[in-house]
């Protein structure tokens, strides 16, 4: 199967992705990237166009917070870790894609009529 | 909240975000490596798949750039949209703005101008009136002998210089008719003092600031104007002056209307005339420019020293004190509360207008609601749309603003003839500064008006509110919109409470009984010149004269003359001396003083109490007192017979009191009649008015009487003429200023309210039309359903004149001090005003409520 294009994936949707993978722990930009490309199994890879000012974005709203720090190989990197407000905005946008995601099943799912 | 906090994050910077990105190629470069590439190799590898960093790091910084500009423009652009797109919104608010605001600007342009604006002259500030004051009593004879003047310039050390100044009528006759103009003598010194010098010409040499020097003027700006069409050539032409001739030798600016604003000529006063070195012929008003540095407490504490070595040089005539006040303040001081008390209304008004375009605002979101949601789901930040939302609102108050101007800038010549007793009238005019002001209320207006409608709609409600229709919604309750139709009727209330009581006033100033007849009373001036008083049997033959040609024309039926018109405060008030003595106990004889013919009384009808008129013949002067008079100060004596001098006037000998006259109201119509003490003088001077009855309107005579005094005076111009009760409305010009505009403003804030709770209301019932349509279809009757909206209406209203009636109350200090004769109070106006609202609250209720009872429950129930 070919990857998702970029355009193909809404900003929301990336937005999300991205809260998600930090909610697991602290990371830097490149481990955001590797991350979403391995947990997709290499469904979705994102281009650092979109990566970066994603993440610059998410950070001016007050959803990611950033820390200067020493990466695995002792180089200086910006990790982000999701704040309160994060937390939140994770939690309901999650319910929300899950509602669309529930609903779109069910009109696929439905058989014509015999 | 975030847009703010974000707007002070600090953005990352170029080295912070280069490190950034250059960390995200060094792990691809080492992935590569892994993978098994070169190292030159697995960096180009990494750079290419990385794709442009500069493109990347200016994407970056957009993320963090608020694009101010390009933002505004776009909200402008849309802003104009919206207004074109609902015309009938955007006019109401723009008009109802355009007359608030420009209200504001006019009343604030006339505060600026006479309030906060130096006198336009340099170093206005160091400009002093200098008044003498009896030491003794309260009366004030105010002008001071030019003997003194000299003294006190020789021994201050806080003044650069002192002058002073005296003005009077004269006759200019180089014209075909003799023409009355109004002369100003001025002392030395005086254009140094004012630090003014001639638009034209020259100021006076030194020589014509001697007596026996060449006989020069200087003409104001107006006068050259008119008569001479401001030809530059006017330098050297002559004037006759009562008979003298005079040579221009310059024109003054037209900014110069000191002392008076209808000063026409200007003439040296030399030093050293004759007549004026008695100490006690105080003629001028004192004007002087303090040194740079000097406070006003340190020249008063010199001119009194100075004033106290006098006292005690001549002793009989310099027992005076002394008073130093800056001349703006002097000039001003009794418009100040006029002018605030029109600005607290204007403000008022601003208010009111403003609560109507918040509620319209309101409801206007509340239509827009499916935009905002929308614009939400595209992905803008709550920020931007409260921004656009308040660029429109911003938009609109600055439309209203120009408009307000250009109207106050139209109605400024009317709102200056009205104002035309207010001092300094001529310097307003609309500038910058004004303009300013208007831009200043226009951003006051959006943030108060556009702010809360703004951050009410925008709030983030659910995906839901894209679904949902108001339909849906049975019952609404606007709090928000009844409270703001309540403080506009509470804020109406208060203002035409305070309109009323002017009113009231106003009408009891008018019957007031005046104790003369003032009907059919037309009074004049005749030209004459100071220099005339050293012949007095000659004036007083001119005088007897021209009274009896008076009396000789047909459809006359009286004459006198008197010192000052009789009703229009003259504020003469000194002390008499009684020469048959008092106890030290009995308080001081402080009189009103009118100079008058014997003829005086007969012709205003003022009774004669006891005793005999004026005597006019050559004896010792002789007195009438009127009744305040007996009564306050000679309630057991007879007050006949009594002789008593005046304590300034040195040229009056003792004099007798010859009757008693009814009390006048001689020193204005809102006060009451005060001790006043007619002196005979059946001799005219400058500044004596000749009171004619007439059997008809008085202005028909004038013509007559015009030309009759022409035949017997050639060279004396007549001038003034004018029925005695046009003075009276003169006098009380201020106060119509006032009540005029005071009621205007009530009336609009009236309409306003009228507007806001139609507005409302209709709002109310198109939002609640199922509900109704509901009960109607269950059977309820439609008066039924008028009475409720009506009674909604009426109960927001009754909230309203409660709050604003505990406001008037609140400010009934404010205006104590205005009224004539009514109390703050007052029941007969406060329950007028109440009707006024509540007629007007069930009017404006009625419209939408019969609107509401005839919908047809079918269709609104099938809609639903």
């Amino acid at each position: 199967m070919a990857p998702i294009e970029k355009s193909d994936l809404l900003q929301g949707t990336l937005d999300m992705l991205i809260l998600k993978i930090v909610a697991l722990g602290p990371v830097h930009g490149y481990g955001i990237s590797q991350r979403i490309r391995q947990i997709s199994k290499e469904v979705l890879q994102v281009q650092q166009g979109s990566l970066y000012p994603a993440l610059h974005r998410l950070e001016k709203r007050g959803w990611l917070e950033a820390d200067w720090g020493a990466s695995e190989k002792g180089r200086q990197a910006k990790f982000y870790k999701l704040s309160e407000k994060g937390r939140k905005q994770l939690a309901s946008e999650e319910s929300n894609w899950n509602r669309l995601a529930g609903a779109v099943a069910n009109i696929l799912q439905t058989e014509p009529a015999q | 909240m975030s847009f703010w906090k974000s707007l002070f994050r600090k953005r990352p910077s170029d080295p912070q975000m280069n490190c950034e990105l250059r960390f995200h190629i060094d792990e691809l470069t080492d992935e590569n490596i892994a993978a098994g590439m070169s190292p030159g190799e697995a960096r180009r590898r990494a750079m290419l798949e990385f794709g442009g960093r500069e493109q990347l790091k200016e994407e970056l910084r957009d993320v963090y750039r608020i694009r101010l500009l390009d933002a505004t423009v776009a909200n402008l652009k849309s802003a104009l949209r919206f207004i074109r797109k609902s015309p009938t919104f955007s006019s109401t608010v723009i008009l109802t703005l355009a007359l608030a605001i420009g209200a504001n600007s006019a009343v604030f342009s006339a505060i600026d101008a006479i309030l906060l604006r130096p006198l336009p002259f340099p170093a206005a500030d160091q400009l002093m009136l200098v008044e003498q004051h009896n030491a003794k009593g309260t009366a004030a004879l105010t002008r001071v002998a030019p003997v003194r003047l000299d003294d006190w310039n020789r021994l201050n050390s806080t003044f650069q210089s002192l002058t002073g100044y005296y003005t009077e009528d004269v006759s200019e006759s180089t014209g075909a008719l003799p023409e009355k103009v109004t002369r100003a003598w001025v002392y030395t010194r005086f254009f140094q003092v004012w630090g003014l010098a001639p638009a034209l010409g020259r100021e006076f040499s030194p020589e014509e600031e001697t007596i026996q020097g060449p006989a020069a003027v200087l003409i104001s700006d107006r006068f050259w104007r008119r008569r001479f069409n401001a030809d530059p050539g006017v330098i050297a032409k002559t004037l006759r002056l009562d008979g003298h001739l005079y040579s221009i030798v310059g024109v003054m600016p037209a900014t110069f209307l000191f002392p008076d604003r209808d000063t026409d000529l200007w003439s040296p006063l030399p030093p050293g005339v004759s007549y004026g070195r008695a100490r006690e012929n105080n003629w001028f008003i004192v004007t002087g420019r303090l040194q740079p540095g000097v406070t006003v407490a340190q020249a008063h504490a010199d001119l009194a020293t100075i004033q106290a070595q006098l006292a005690r040089q001549f002793p009989k005539t310099d027992n005076l004190s002394i008073s130093v006040e800056p001349l703006k303040e002097t000039t001003i001081a009794g418009s100040r509360r006029s002018l605030w008390l029109l600005f607290g209304s204007v403000t008022l008004l601003l208010f009111i207008a403003c609560t109507n375009i918040v509620a319209l605002l309101v409801s206007r979101s509340a239509q827009r609601q499916h935009e905002i949601s929308v614009r939400f789901s595209l992905g803008a930040s709550r920020g931007a749309l409260i921004a656009q939302l308040l660029t429109e609102t911003f938009l609109l108050a600055l439309l209203g603003s120009g408009l307000g101007l250009f109207l106050a800038a139209a109605a400024s010549d009317i709102f200056r003839s009205l104002a035309a007793q207010l001092p300094r009238v001529e310097e307003i005019h609309l500038d910058a500064r004004i303009v300013l002001y208007s831009l200043a209320c226009s951003v006051v207006v959006t943030l108060l008006c556009g702010l809360v409608p703004a951050v009410r709609s925008t709030r983030r409600s659910l995906a839901g509110s894209l679904a949902q229709t108001s339909r849906s919604q049975v019952s609404a309750r606007n709090p928000l919109q009844w409270l703001l139709v309540g403080i506009q009727v509470a804020l109406a209330v208060t203002l035409l409470a305070g309109a009323g009581l002017l009113l009231r006033s106003f009408q009891e100033l008018g019957r007031v009984t005046r104790g003369f007849d003032s009907s059919h009373i037309l009074a004049f001036e005749l030209s004459m010149n100071w220099g005339e008083t050293g012949d007095m049997k000659k004036l007083r033959q001119f005088t007897d004269h021209v009274l009896e040609t008076l009396r000789a024309t047909p459809g006359v039926e009286a004459a006198a003359i008197s010192v000052g018109v009789p009703g229009v405060a003259f504020k003469y008030q000194i002390e008499l001396k009684p020469l048959e003595g008092r106890a030290e106990t009995e308080p001081k004889l402080i009189a009103e003083n009118r100079f008058v013919s014997a003829s005086y009384f007969a012709t205003l009808r003022i009774p004669l109490l006891a005793g005999e008129a004026c005597r006019e013949t050559d004896g010792p002067p002789t007195v009438v007192v009127n009744r305040a008079f007996a009564d306050a100060y000679f309630s057991s004596a007879n007050v006949i017979g009594h002789h008593v001098q005046s304590v300034e006037m040195g040229y009056t000998g003792a004099a007798e009191i010859v009757g008693i006259s009814g009390d006048a109201r001689e020193s204005g119509l809102d006060q009451p009649p005060v001790p006043t003490a007619y002196w005979c003088a059946p001799v005219a001077q400058p500044g004596t008015y000749f009171l004619v009855r007439t059997s008809n309107a008085p202005m028909t005579m004038a013509e007559t009487i015009r030309r009759q005094l022409r035949d017997i005076e050639p060279m004396r111009s007549a001038y003034d003429f004018a029925p005695l009760e046009q003075h009276f409305s003169d006098g009380l010009a201020e106060n119509r200023l006032r009540t005029i505009l005071l009621s205007f403003f009530a009336a609009t804030a009236l309409s306003l309210a009228c507007v806001g709770l139609y507005g409302t209301l209709s709002y109310n019932v198109n939002v609640r039309q199922r509900e109704v349509g509901l009960r109607l279809a269950l059977g309820a009757l439609r008066g039924q359903i008028v009475r409720q909206f009506v009674w909604q209406g009426l109960t927001v209203c009754l909230l309203g004149c409660v709050a604003g009636f505990a406001l008037a109350a609140a400010s009934s200090r404010v205006l104590a001090g205005l009224l004539y004769g009514v109390s703050p109070t007052d029941l007969p106006t406060l329950s007028g005003v109440i009707l006024l609202v509540l007629l007007v609250a069930v009017a404006a209720s009625l419209l939408p409520s019969i609107r509401a009872s005839r919908v047809e429950p079918m269709q609104v129930l099938r809609e639903g």
